[in-house]
């Protein structure tokens, strides 16, 4: 199953990436290529997350029923969005949001396979192939790989994994900088300087003087790739973040405004900072991606309050701050956020919710319609629920993506870039 | 034939010019030192100083010989240290005991964070003892082995306190002590473990309570209480109870057939039923451990994969075991199995070939570890040059093996933990069930790379708190040679497997650079700072 970087490495062979055409010289930081600065921030909640829990049914005859420990009602405090659905308490700090025509939370979306296995729902919801073993490159990789600027002038700082180690989405053929998060910068910069006559782009892919066969010189040039765009990227990044930073503090002085958000104090909060930072840098980042776990809520997954609730509030709050702190830079941006799949609409037997099917994603950004609540919901009825206990998918994951990718990035999706994909439902999310 | 041995021995002895060989014929087979190499390498984390000439010494198949079990006797030093700490051999009660403070209407701060700390004993000793047996241990297979089996049968102190006390024992009894005995005892081992009943929340998954029962809680609740509206609350959350399918699927998913491969949702919720009741004893004065409790089981025969599992018909737990005996039967885990062993041992892509041989070996063996490991080191695969050095290093064994070669004295765990947390790879630390995988493509992104830059320099400098490389490491270069030509017994030393060119040629223009700033050059001072290169270089990134 791990294949990645080598069908990469024997894709960059065949294509002559790798011998010719390299694409990590000194070029690479040029000017950007989009100076609009359009973007899309991928957050992928894994463990799969109850969206009921989240965006809450409470308006449905049948919820209060299924959930008799961890419904939560509009007299605890839920938000009503419309008739039918509410926010969670925990997350109201995006009621705002959703009032400004900013938030387009999607009901009942999901993958239209059956898995309930986290890791092959994830994998595929990232890689945006259900069902399909073959496929190594995530979605958003593959759409960097394809719209890949084929000349100078270029930037190449085009997505960023706002972790140590990257999602799936942007992993693939298309190399993407994940950013650890401990690094101290002045130490880190010595590092790279240190390190690069190791890994830099002018040493020979051979590694003469040892015999290698094939697959393990492969498996070399990996590791050496790997270095060199650590090296590159992760120094230009240091430095945005500190030309950003200082920026900030001149605008400070000078009393200018800058975006009065508050960012709750967490690790969550603290990447989506730094996206901001660089978004306001322009330097043609076009997509970061950033995990949040541990939604997996077998056991007391708690109702007003509780586990789950800390993680939304959390997860709410600093989304709502970073919308603000993008200010105007928001209508040119989505946030998207999914998980792998929803949770059985009746609790189990434990105060928590077992694996499930469809569940919700939600859109944030200044182009989406937001202030409604989209997608179809059939009720919770016995009948209405797949196979009698899971909120049924009324709209393919790819659906939303592919709204998102030729609406925000102005990507022209080309056939068979979702395999085997039937749209299901056109949502006008934008 | 013998033409292209010179060459190729001749590439490995001369380090001092890049040498181009053009390789018609494939490569050759691997020498006795490149075999000595490869086995430090894949079955141990990495040599000690002067340890690939102990194995040449006593012959790699010897070597070997003695790894497969607890034959080879391990280094007294290291006992000495195991046997400091406390709760390493506690069972689960004595743990619970040990770390409990008996609670008191009101506790100063002082007496909150000493209770807080001495629940933390026995994740913080274990972790340590991990780290030093993986270094220390003269059963270097012995240890790669288990943390295989760790990752295989996940669990984790991130499930939180209630874990702490049952992690020590898990590690002694499910995973030390089945190591080198049969796959479906390591099965049986980790279903009936207290730490997988919770881990996986296979403890609580249950047959919703009777009327009766209920009726019976209700009365008990108000005795106890005094308060009907307690005893409603705690009917209310009784009546809830039932199945949890998390451990079931997760059995069939991750510990045995591998994902949807013969199951169906049906099966896991038939797996679930059979396992209803499987839980711990956590009554007052309860024994903390696996216990079969009747009154949680759902009743009744099951179909899981087609086949029937009889109720039990004296009101034990015989149908949980039956159904773990199928499994560990099942051709699907063979495969499983082997998959995943000779994908650890032998290349990222394993080869079907030898994957077919090691079921089989399982098959016949009822999966005995020994016979399928030794498999693998029977096959042309094991030692093909092809699959030498071919693995990307996980960040637990990227550590762990710098540790070695250096021959570091280590004080503490300390800050190397904060390493492979920051690292992504802290020891039983792995939320997910997974555990943490060992191949490339989930360690290899751009960005990671600079946290081993970090350690391995900080480490060549004396930066990681309690853990030194002592001067006899670097007494192994011969001082009276000219300092040029110190960085080729570095090389050596750190990369016994050879360095490229490109490396070959930073480490020069690092010496020189050095050479030129220094009249009088100090192989203390110098050698530093090439270790710390050597460390970081991408040759030492593989195993």
């Amino acid at each position: 199953m791990n294949t990645t970087r080598r069908d990469f490495l024997r894709l960059a062979a065949t294509a002559g990436i790798l011998s010719q055409v390299d694409p990590f010289t000194s070029r690479m930081f040029a000017a950007p290529q989009s100076p609009t600065g359009s973007a899309l921030v991928v957050i992928f909640l894994r463990g799969a997350a109850d969206g009921m829990n989240m965006i809450v049914p409470m308006g449905d005859p049948g919820y209060e029923a299924l959930r008799p420990t961890i419904a939560t009602t509009i007299a605890e405090g839920v938000v009503p969005l419309d008739k039918t659905f509410g926010l969670h308490p925990a997350m109201k700090a995006l009621k705002p949001v959703f009032d400004a025509g900013k938030f387009a939370p999607i009901v009942c979306a999901g993958s239209p396979h059956r898995t309930r296995s986290h890791f092959d729902a994830q994998d595929w919801m990232e890689f945006a192939a259900p069902g399909d073993r073959s496929m190594r490159n995530g979605w958003i990789n593959r759409y960097l790989e394809v719209t890949k600027p084929k000349k100078d002038n270029v930037s190449e700082f085009r997505a960023l994994g706002m972790q140590e180690l990257l999602p799936r989405s942007l992993r693939g053929s298309y190399p993407v900088l994940a950013v650890p998060t401990s690094l101290g910068r002045r130490k880190t910069s010595k590092t790279l300087d240190r390190f690069e006559r190791f890994y830099g782009d002018s040493g020979d892919m051979m590694e003469g003087g040892e015999s290698m066969s094939g697959q393990r010189e492969e498996d070399r040039a990996g590791v050496v790739q790997s270095g060199r765009i650590t090296i590159e990227t992760l120094r230009r990044f240091g430095e945005i973040i500190a030309l950003a930073e200082k920026k900030k503090k001149k605008n400070i002085r000078n009393n200018q405004t800058v975006s009065g958000s508050s960012y709750p104090k967490s690790k969550f909060a603290n990447r989506l900072k730094q996206i901001a930072l660089v978004l306001r840098a322009n330097e043609g980042l076009e997509v970061a991606g950033i995990d949040y776990g541990g939604w997996d809520d077998h056991t007391q997954e708690g109702g007003v309050e509780g586990r789950m609730a800390d993680r939304m509030t959390d997860f709410s709050r600093s989304l709502a701050a970073f919308c603000q702190d993008l200010g105007p830079q928001l209508d040119t941006t989505s946030i998207l956020v999914m998980s792998e799949f929803g949770r059985t609409c009746r609790e189990n037997g434990n105060s928590g919710t077992d694996h499930g099917h469809g569940s919700n994603m939600l859109l944030f950004g200044g182009g989406v319609k937001g202030g409604k609540v989209h997608g179809d919901w059939r009720g919770l009825g016995e009948t209405d629920l797949y196979q009698g206990r899971d909120l049924a998918v009324t709209t393919d994951f790819r659906d939303v993506m592919n709204e998102v990718l030729e609406n925000t990035l102005g990507f022209d999706v080309p056939k068979e870039f979702f395999p085997q994909y039937k749209p299901l439902a056109v949502r006008g999310l934008f | 034939m013998e033409p292209r041995h010179l060459l190729v021995s001749a590439c490995l002895t001369l380090l001092a010019a890049p040498i181009l060989v053009a390789q018609e014929e494939g490569p050759a087979p691997l020498t006795e030192q490149q075999r000595a190499a490869h086995v430090l390498s894949r079955l141990a984390y990495g040599p000690r100083p002067g340890e690939i000439d102990r194995v040449l010494d006593m012959g790699v198949d010897n070597w070997l010989k003695n790894q497969f079990g607890f034959k080879q006797p391990e280094d007294p030093r290291l006992e000495d240290r195991l046997s400091e700490f406390q709760t390493l051999s506690m069972d689960i009660a004595e743990c619970v005991t040990f770390t409990s403070t008996p609670r008191k209407e009101k506790s100063s701060i002082a007496e909150q964070r000493l209770a807080r700390r001495k629940n933390r004993i026995p994740m913080e000793e274990l972790m340590e003892s991990i780290a030093f047996r993986a270094v220390f241990s003269e059963r270097q297979t012995t240890e790669v082995m288990t943390e295989f089996w760790r990752n295989h049968f996940n669990v984790s102190f991130t499930k939180g306190q209630s874990i702490y006390a049952q992690m020590p024992d898990y590690e002694r009894v499910v995973v030390q002590q089945n190591v080198w005995g049969s796959f479906p005892d390591m099965l049986t081992a980790s279903a009936t473990h207290p730490a997988m009943l919770n881990y996986l929340d296979n403890r609580l998954s249950r047959k919703p309570p009777s009327k009766q029962q209920l009726a019976e809680l209700e009365r008990r609740t108000k005795r106890s209480t005094g308060s009907k509206e307690r005893a409603e609350e705690a009917v209310q959350i009784a009546s809830q109870r039932g199945l949890n399918e998390n451990y079931g699927r997760e059995l069939l998913e991750l510990h045995t057939l591998g994902v949807d491969n013969f199951y169906k949702q049906k099966d896991v919720i038939a797996v679930a039923e059979c396992l209803t009741g499987w839980t711990i004893d956590a009554r007052r004065e309860g024994s903390r451990q696996y216990v079969f409790n009747p009154e949680m089981h759902v009743d009744g025969n099951k179909h899981v994969l087609g086949k029937l599992i009889r109720e039990d018909r004296d009101g034990g737990p015989g149908q949980g075991m039956a159904l773990l005996e199928m499994l560990g039967k099942h051709k699907g885990t063979a495969d499983f199995i082997a998959m995943k062993m000779v994908r650890f041992l032998v290349a990222d892509n394993p080869p079907e070939k030898l994957v077919a041989k090691v079921a089989k070996t399982y098959r016949k063996t009822d999966g005995d570890m020994v016979a399928m490991l030794e498999t693998i080191i029977e096959s042309e695969e094991f030692w093909d040059p092809a699959n030498v050095r071919n693995k990307f290093k996980t960040p637990y064994e990227f550590i762990i093996s710098a540790l070695r070669i250096t021959g570091c004295e280590i004080g503490s765990l300390g800050e190397l933990e904060r390493y492979l947390v920051a690292m992504g790879q802290p020891i039983y630390n792995c939320d997910d069930p997974t555990g943490y995988y060992d191949t490339s493509d989930a360690w290899l992104d751009p960005g990671v790379m600079a946290l081993r830059w970090e350690f391995a320099v900080d480490l060549a400098n004396g930066k990681v708190d309690a853990v030194a490389i002592p001067d006899s490491f670097y007494d192994q270069v011969p001082i009276d040679l000219p300092p040029r030509l110190w960085q080729h017994h570095l090389t050596q030393l750190i990369l016994p497997g050879g360095a490229g060119a490109r490396t070959r040629a930073a480490l020069a223009t690092v010496t020189s650079e050095y050479l030129e700033k220094r009249k009088v050059p100090d192989l203390y001072e110098l050698g530093p700072e090439l270790v710390g290169l050597l460390l970081g270089s991408p040759e030492f990134q593989q195993q």
